[in-house]
């Protein structure tokens, strides 16, 4: 299904898309708060895009760096082409331990690769820990977003699915009630684990460990109970010396929900006594995205999801419309490089004002890419009859001063005497759900005219 | 094995050698008291500041603020309170019922409220997310203005785990309702000296 039409699916409920837009832009808002709060915003920012173009340019070799260094730790790295050769490693380290029951932390990369249902076609338990993924996960769901998983649903449906799946008392979607519940419940996947799976925020070069950040917990308490942590990588999370991490930690939480930094920024560089851990590097179409030139900037994303909260078109679509591991702008230039006719519909899903550009922690030029990835798809891809033709008038009626300016009166005269059920009709798509703007008189250049001649 | 493989496709597809950054740490100072913003930020944060002028009366005031614990770790020798001893052999999952570790961190960070602890410091790694709740020591000279420094400050370590600590566990992913204790301790103090 196209993006347009799974939005407006998610837009018939106009309550919970208002409540969703709200909810976002408040988390928008809270990150401006904090990004003005501390001295040399943009130039973290400025300093975080060279770090990971300089990455990206010579990522070979920080590649084999990290993993010398990580080996010499006593880590384990593994290398997977693609989700197929990450799941089969996953799954073979878990035969090795004999691992049934595992926990699993936040891990978009995970659900890129489908590892859950992999894993769980055989015979093995997968629990994701971080509450908004378990929520989704009792829903079976994908998570509608990268950092606020189930953002999407409301506390009421939250207290139906723990009744069901938890058996916790009907609380009217108590937050704290359910969030307590939650604790226990998990408590004990995390006390019977075999195996914990995290993903990585960071890896470094220079020291051959890895950083994963979350507000919960839950990465910790799972990797630190079991005796096997296998840490799943995108191969573009590198950073080429641990100084850098100062860098990063200050922008990622900043940017993504407006606290300073997250609760817990967890430094792994050795296994403990007795334990094993293990690193899944994973390419997975990353190293053809690196190849073009107009889309390899998109490698820089850490992952933050401010270009959602602020987006206007995610935050009225919701994430579930975007069909793709990764929703929203960032997700709409990365997904196209996977499956261009699959994920066609994206790139158009954006009004391209700039706003995602604006809010990146690494500068990643979003709408412009946006923008490109059309001018791809319309040669590629057929587009609709409608659409394709309606275009072309356009242009050449913008082409052409006299035109343009007769085409503006008749527009203006049709919006001012023509009745509105014919202007909101099925024929106009600018007239679903929306009201067109009154006509004030006169157009800009007639208006100036007057002004000038006084 | 697709080690060779991707190293090669990196290789042919990379773009030309871009530099690395000089990173430029004074455009970050400011001039400002670090304990009054790191206050402001551990409470931003959801944990809670307790100022002291030495050690002596920590375990008093601690016990004030947990009268009810009682399965209590210490991994300081400034504090007396412990009544369940850990050592590196320690099986983390028997410190399911702990209810309060004490903790001595490195290095508290203003800008965001965070304390830097590690492996040394904690003994066992499970133990400050399995305690319910935590309590973080650490000396006033050790606030640091943001994470530069303190990167700085831990280069020369042994490496191998460590955990920046900002506040106690938390969530808002039922309705962006913030409810703090999530999976890890419960609360958080962090005691100046």
């Amino acid at each position: 299904m196209a993006h347009a039409e799974a939005a407006a699916k998610f837009n018939e409920n106009e309550a919970k898309v208002n409540w969703h837009d709200k909810a976002l832009w408040f988390v928008r808002q809270k990150r401006d708060k904090q990004a003005h709060k501390i001295q040399g915003w943009e130039q973290l920012r400025d300093y975080a895009s060279a770090l990971k173009a300089n990455v990206l340019s010579n990522l070979d070799n920080y590649l084999v760096q990290f993993e010398e260094n990580a080996k010499k730790n006593g880590v384990t790295v593994h290398w997977a082409a693609n989700a197929e050769e990450h799941n089969k490693i996953v799954h073979s380290i878990l035969q090795k331990h004999n691992a049934k029951k595992i926990v699993k932390s936040k891990s978009m990369l995970t659900e890129e690769c489908h590892l859950n249902p992999f894993l769980e076609a055989n015979d093995i338990e997968v629990i994701d820990t971080d509450l908004g993924e378990r929520i989704v996960q009792l829903a079976q769901e994908p998570p509608s977003h990268i950092v606020l998983p189930a953002i999407h649903k409301t506390k009421e449906e939250v207290d139906e699915l723990f009744q069901e799946h938890l058996g916790t008392k009907p609380s009217g979607g108590n937050p704290e009630y359910l969030t307590r519940e939650a604790r226990k419940h998990l408590r004990n996947k995390f006390l019977q684990a075999d195996a914990a799976i995290t993903g990585v925020n960071f890896a470094v070069a220079d020291t051959g460990g890895f950083v994963v950040c979350t507000n919960e917990g839950n990465a910790d308490m799972g990797a630190h109970l079991a005796k096997v942590h296998i840490a799943c990588m995108g191969m573009e999370k590198l950073i080429p010396q641990e100084k850098h991490l100062g860098i990063f930690l200050r922008l990622l939480a900043r940017s993504a929900t407006g606290q300073p930094i997250t609760t817990y920024s967890s430094y792994f560089n050795k296994p403990e006594e007795g334990k094993e851990m293990h690193i899944v590097i994973v390419d997975n179409g990353r190293t053809e995205q690196l190849s073009r030139e107009d889309f390899r900037r998109s490698l820089h994303c850490i992952r933050c999801g401010a270009c959602m909260n602020t987006c206007p078109i995610y935050r009225r679509s919701g994430g579930h419309s975007y069909d793709a591991t990764i929703p929203g702008p960032i997700g709409s230039i990365l997904s196209p490089g996977k499956d261009l006719t699959k994920h066609s519909s994206l790139p158009f899903a954006s009004t391209l004002c700039g706003s995602c550009s604006d809010v990146c922690p690494v500068k990643i030029n979003i709408h412009e890419q946006l923008y490109k990835w059309r001018q791809i798809i319309v040669k590629d891809v057929p587009q609709p009859f409608v659409k394709k033709n309606i275009m072309k008038a356009v242009g050449s009626i913008l082409a052409k001063p006299k035109t343009y300016d007769f085409v503006g009166k008749s527009t203006r005269f049709m919006l001012k005497n023509t009745p509105k059920s014919l202007i909101n009709s099925k024929i106009n798509t600018w007239g679903h759900a929306r009201d067109l703007p009154e006509v004030k008189g006169d157009n800009f250049e007639e208006w100036y005219k007057k002004k000038t001649e006084k | 094995m697709s080690r060779e493989s991707i190293l090669n496709a990196v290789k042919a597809n990379k773009p030309e050698a871009l530099p690395l950054p000089d990173i430029d740490l004074s455009v970050f100072d400011e001039d400002i008291n670090l304990i009054e913003r790191f206050k402001e930020n551990i409470e931003f944060v959801g944990g809670r500041l307790l100022e002291l002028d030495g050690l002596d009366t920590l375990d008093i005031e601690i016990k004030a603020l947990y009268p009810e614990a009682t399965k209590i770790v210490s991994c300081m020798k400034e504090s007396a309170l412990g009544t369940v001893p850990v050592s590196k052999d320690t099986d983390p999952h028997t410190l399911e019922d702990i209810d309060l570790t004490i903790i001595k961190g490195n290095y508290a960070v203003a800008e965001n409220g965070a304390v830097w602890v590690s492996e040394d410091d904690i003994i066992v790694r499970a133990l400050p997310f399995i305690t319910n709740d935590l309590i973080l020591v650490v000396p006033k000279n050790a606030v640091n203005l943001h994470m530069h420094q303190v990167f700085d400050a831990i280069s020369e370590r042994e490496r191998t785990f460590g955990v920046f600590i900002s506040g106690p566990s938390k969530t808002a992913d039922i309705e962006q309702c913030l409810v703090v204790g999530a999976h890890g301790a419960i609360s958080l103090t962090v005691v100046l000296y």
